[in-house]
């Protein structure tokens, strides 16, 4: 999309991968657990859109906030986005769950996989020799 | 008996949801606090926004979690329980 920070399309796409292989792990689950069914389908699918959608709204806002340079205005900006995005994830999963009748559990537990991407992440970065920012040689970051 | 058994127990859930979802208000005031201070930060050092912006992002997503949590446990309230604690009050009262 043009416009969009880099690093917002950077980290949504990683999230957006881990999100995608999670699901697939959690779809052998419930296959060799023989509960898989389309409802399980259609909630995994539902849980990966929020949770992704969730979190491009959230990094949209932050480096929008970021941008305009003002602590008081961006402070106020991401504290409402956040209780509002909160309630629509609540809003779109209680839909999926109790009108579209998807399974529960594959539902909600995809909105936990970008957490788990992210705790994988520093891992990822060391094996393939990137630094994590401010710690390079000579940075001002570390003091 | 058990109708009223019934109504104060899902009743009850109702209110743990919404109580469990009180978690969502945490998030938001750490995130925006969290943001301010990268715009200070940034505005001392503008040649490392792209490091700072993409730090934020993956910080205000671990934050986020924690209201993700509450929204899960109050779906599980919603959706899981009253059919365990029906079960459950059906077997006493017999």
């Amino acid at each position: 999309m043009p416009g969009m920070d880099p690093a917002v399309k950077k980290e949504t796409g990683y999230i957006a991968v881990w999100v995608v292989l999670l699901s697939l792990v959690m779809e052998a689950v419930f296959l060799l657990v023989r509960k898989w069914d389309l409802p399980v389908l259609f909630g995994n699918l539902g849980g990966a859109v929020i949770a992704i959608g969730n979190f491009w709204l959230m990094a949209v806002t932050v480096s929008k906030a970021i941008e305009k340079g003002k602590p008081e205005e961006a402070a106020t900006r991401v504290k409402a986005t956040a209780t509002f995005r909160l309630a629509g994830c609540a809003l779109l999963c209680v839909l999926l769950i109790a009108v579209f009748k998807t399974n529960l559990y594959a539902t909600v537990i995809p909105l936990l996989f970008p957490r788990i991407g992210i705790a994988f992440r520093p891992m990822i970065d060391r094996k393939r020799g990137v630094q994590p920012p401010g710690t390079e040689e000579g940075s001002d970051l570390i003091d | 008996m058990l109708e009223l058994a019934m109504g104060i127990m899902l009743g009850l859930l109702g209110l743990g949801a919404g109580c469990a979802m009180i978690a969502g208000i945490g998030p938001g005031i750490g995130e925006g606090n969290a943001v301010a201070k990268a715009c200070e930060a940034i505005g001392r050092q503008p040649e490392c926004k792209s490091d700072v912006t993409s730090t934020m992002i993956m910080g205000c997503a671990i934050a986020e979690t924690t209201g993700l949590y509450g929204l899960i446990v109050a779906i599980l309230l919603i959706f899981v329980a009253p059919g365990i604690f029906t079960g459950i009050l059906k077997e006493a009262i017999k």
